[in-house]
């Protein structure tokens, strides 16, 4: 109820109020009269005006106080506006200023003014002093600005005009053209030769220039060529005389003296074309003098600070890092060069070349940005220099491996050695004569797991693991057969010494000393191959032979058994003054230790005749029994080598400290003669290799060309060949009627 | 065991051959032998690969598994030819007559 009546009780009093106000308004009313005439200007307005604002504008340009105020000024130059007199309003404000200008350039024409700093101030004091002016008489003017330029397009604004007259005035005067240019130069290059200068007045007048768009014509192009004749002439100066690193960090600093400039006061367009200049005499122009003066001493001592200012630099210009590349390359290659090729370095190599690897590896990722171009040069160095010497490095990183899988984590962690073993399949990876390797690494292989000398099977699994990777299986099939049939012996041994107790027991033959006999069954064709040697055993030791063979061959029936005397090694009970030795010693050394049981003196020929070992290997024997380090045997004559007329005699009076002696080195070190038999072994299969690549060759082509032949043999053949072992083994294969050359054609052959 | 009785022995050698007349007794032999098929003709006639090298097939199948060769054994026919198993088991599906002599095939051993 209440809320409903309420809008009818106010709509009530308003009516109320209305009444009123209508009664009141009939008593009064105003009335608008109409203005009699228009109104007219006082006389004498014009001129009265433009004085006043004359006065002013004097007053501005010669920086005095104003008798105006300048809000009065202003409403002066809207009136005058507003009665159409724009027109003559700018154009005697244009008067004005042009006068005034042009009467200051005199100021610049002194004589007196030469020294560039002095003269650059006059000018930016007076440019300064100009715009301020101008901006307060253009304050006065706005409404000139706003109204009459606005619709005259071709009038420049009042701004612009000042510019514009200072412009035509002062800069635009041949002589103080010159001499802004001139000093500006002046001053930057007495700061290029490290002086300081006022960079703010710099700044000013080079703003300036830039507001008056005079920047280019004036001062740009000058600028450049100024500094292209400064930094020429200054590059091949340094070049010169400078080492490398003091030459870069100059030319380093060089650079950053220039986008300081940049910064500081030049226009921001000028740096890409200064920088370029600077990029094209210090480096483009200078690259090779540049790497020839210094990059190989930066490699070797491994100035990686140097070397990655080196790579900064150089990749500001187009073929900047190819030629640092090129560099690089070469002094891989000289430095390996010198290593691989050098005989003396033989011992050393794969160490020298694993140090020299790391070190480098260092300074592509550290100081070259692990560049792709530079990775793969490095790679290419490393196959190159690897393959110069056709065996050797093959040779070594085998026995480098061998050498370090038999001392195994006792001179580093089980991660370096791993680490190690990476590293040297990175080297491997390079070498060409991957069969030449396989052939070592097997003979290695062979005596560490015969003779016990691994240091451990996770180690030699590992790295056998690292082979397969790289070569595939086929390459290590043979090798992890070697591994299988010392793990299958392992096994038979342990049958057999049951065996064996077994039979000994039964046996009633009192003669019958019992020997720890141990036999490595080995399948023909994993293992290297060895001399076959038929030497005179002992009966007791053949008859151990003999009931290993029965055993063996009963548990696999269809095989036969090849003894290798030369693998075998024993320990013998040695009894002298001093007490009893254990002495380890091959199975020849045992053999002819044997003899001299009971026996005082022996001559090299009885020894001979009783062993049956041949001429070569006996002497090698004797010569470690008799003249190596442990004397078990004594010799007469004296003498460091073997004689067929010398005489033995056991030597009662050995002295060692040791309870067991090893006196078997000899069987351990690789001889060179085994060394040349291995090489011989690997050329023969590369002929089987050729051979066969040829055959297959020929009979898909069935003519063929000999340069055609020669280039398809390269890309089948995975070793290095020369083309007169190529063209031996065509020749053989001619002989041989597999294929012929034809009769017409010459350089021809064809498939039979 | 075995050791104790090598050492019980060896004392005992010792002790008889104090003179110097027996200075060098063999305690522990470590012997190598290679073992190899016991055949006439070292290459298997029907692959032309060597019998101690696995045949054609398992070398090509080999590479796969970790020690290949071991299963491709060697077999001996009555006429004393011998073959790759694996080889010859393929020959006598068309024609049971040894490839090299034509006598009826008969397997005579099998080596192991």
């Amino acid at each position: 109820m209440n809320r409903s009546s309420t809008p009818v009780s106010i709509f009530g009093t308003n009516k109320v109020n209305l009444k009123n106000f209508n009664r009141s308004s009939d008593m009064k009313k105003i009335f608008i009269k109409k203005f009699r005439g228009n109104p007219v200007l006082p006389p004498n307005y014009y001129e009265n005006t433009w004085n006043k604002l004359r006065d002013a504008i004097i007053s501005i340009q010669n920086s005095s106080i104003l008798k105006y105020s300048l809000e009065e000024l202003y409403g002066d130059v809207e009136s005058m506006c507003i009665h159409n007199m724009s027109h003559f309003l700018y154009d005697n404000l244009y008067y004005l200023v042009e006068n005034h200008v042009g009467q200051s350039v005199s100021s610049f024409l002194n004589d007196s003014l030469n020294d560039p700093q002095e003269f650059l101030t006059v000018i930016n004091n007076t440019w300064v002093i100009h715009c301020k002016q101008m901006s307060t008489i253009r304050n006065i003017f706005i409404h000139l600005d706003r109204t009459y330029v606005l619709h005259n397009v071709q009038t420049a604004s009042i701004w612009d005009m000042g510019l514009d007259l200072f412009r035509q005035y002062i800069i635009r005067n041949c002589l103080v053209k010159t001499k802004i240019t001139d000093a500006l130069l002046l001053l930057i290059k007495q700061e290029r030769d490290a002086n300081t200068i006022d960079r703010d007045l710099i700044r000013s007048i080079i703003r300036m220039l830039t507001i008056l768009q005079i920047y280019k014509p004036v001062f740009e192009e000058k600028f450049y060529t100024e500094s292209e004749n400064m930094y020429a002439a200054e590059a091949n100066y340094c070049i010169k005389n400078f080492d490398l690193p003091e030459y870069l960090s100059h030319v380093r600093k060089r650079f950053k003296e220039e986008y300081n400039r940049g910064n500081q006061y030049l226009d921001s367009g000028t740096m890409p074309r200064l920088i370029t200049i600077i990029e094209k005499n210090f480096i483009a122009d200078q690259i090779q003098k540049t790497l020839d003066k210094g990059l190989n001493k930066l490699l070797d001592s491994r100035d990686h600070y140097n070397l990655s200012l080196l790579y900064l630099l150089l990749g500001r210009v187009k073929s900047g890092h190819a030629e640092l590349c090129a560099g690089f390359n070469s002094y891989m290659k000289q430095y390996g060069r010198n290593v691989v090729s050098h005989p003396e370095n033989d011992k050393n190599m794969v160490k020298m070349l694993l140090d020299f690897k790391d070190a480098m590896d260092d300074v592509v990722a550290k100081c070259f940005e692990k560049n792709e171009k530079f990775t793969n040069s490095l790679k290419e160095a490393f196959e190159y220099f690897i393959n110069l010497r056709i065996n050797a490095p093959a040779e070594l990183v085998a026995k480098f491996i061998d050498s370090k899988l038999r001392i195994g984590n006792k001179e580093s962690t089980d991660e370096e050695l791993e680490i190690l073993l990476d590293k040297i399949m990175v080297l491997f990876r390079f070498i060409h004569g991957k069969d030449v390797f396989e052939a070592f690494y097997k003979k290695d292989l062979a005596k560490r797991l015969l003779f016990g000398k691994s240091a451990s099977v996770d180690y030699e699994k590992s790295m056998l693991s690292k082979l397969k990777e790289e070569c595939g299986g086929g390459f290590t099939s043979k090798l992890e057969g070697m591994f299988k049939d010392m793990e299958l012996s392992k096994d038979i041994n342990g049958a057999f010494k049951q065996h064996l107790s077994h039979s000994l027991n039964n046996t009633q033959d009192t003669e019958f000393t019992p020997l720890d006999m141990t036999v490595n069954t080995l399948t023909m064709g994993y293992w290297p191959t060895y001399p076959i040697m038929n030497v005179v055993l002992p009966e007791e030791m053949l008859r151990y032979q003999e009931i290993f063979n029965n055993f063996y061959l009963s548990k696999h029936s269809g095989r036969k058994l090849a003894w290798q005397p030369t693998l075998g090694y024993c320990v013998v009970r040695a009894q002298f003054k001093v007490g009893i030795k254990e002495l380890l010693v091959s199975l020849l050394q045992t053999l002819v230790l044997l003899l001299f049981n009971g026996k005082n003196e022996l001559s090299y020929e009885y020894i001979k005749g009783a062993s049956n070992i041949e001429d070569l290997e006996l002497k090698r024997t004797l010569q470690s029994l008799a003249c190596g380090k442990t004397r078990v045997l004594l010799k007469r004559p004296k003498g460091r080598d073997v004689e067929d007329t010398d005489y033995f005699m056991y030597n009662a009076d050995f002295k060692n400290k040791l309870f067991r002696v090893t006196v078997n080195q000899i069987q351990m070190k690789e001889t060179t003669e085994e060394q040349k038999a291995t090489e011989e072994r690997v050329f023969q299969d590369r002929q089987y290799q050729i051979d066969a690549a040829i055959v297959r060759i020929m009979k898909t082509h069935k003519a063929l060309s000999h340069n055609t032949l020669v280039s398809e043999l390269c890309l089948q053949l995975k070793f290095p060949v020369t083309l007169a072992d190529l063209k031996k083994r065509i020749e053989s294969l001619i002989e041989r009627d597999y294929m012929e050359r034809d009769k017409e054609i010459q350089n021809q052959y064809n498939y039979l | 065991m075995k050791m104790s009785e090598d050492n019980d022995n060896v004392d005992r050698v010792d002790s008889e051959n104090c003179k110097p007349d027996k200075m060098f007794t063999l305690k522990k032999w470590n012997a190598v032998a290679m073992w190899s098929w016991d055949v006439e003709c070292d290459t298997c006639a029907i692959c032309r690969v060597q019998v101690m090298d696995a045949c054609l097939r398992c070398q090509a199948e080999s590479k796969k598994d970790y020690y290949g060769k071991q299963d491709c054994v060697v077999v001996w026919g009555e006429c004393n030819h011998s073959f790759h198993y694996c080889c010859v088991s393929l020959w006598v599906k068309q024609n049971n007559r040894c490839p090299l002599c034509q006598q009826e095939w008969s397997i005579q051993r099998m080596g192991k």
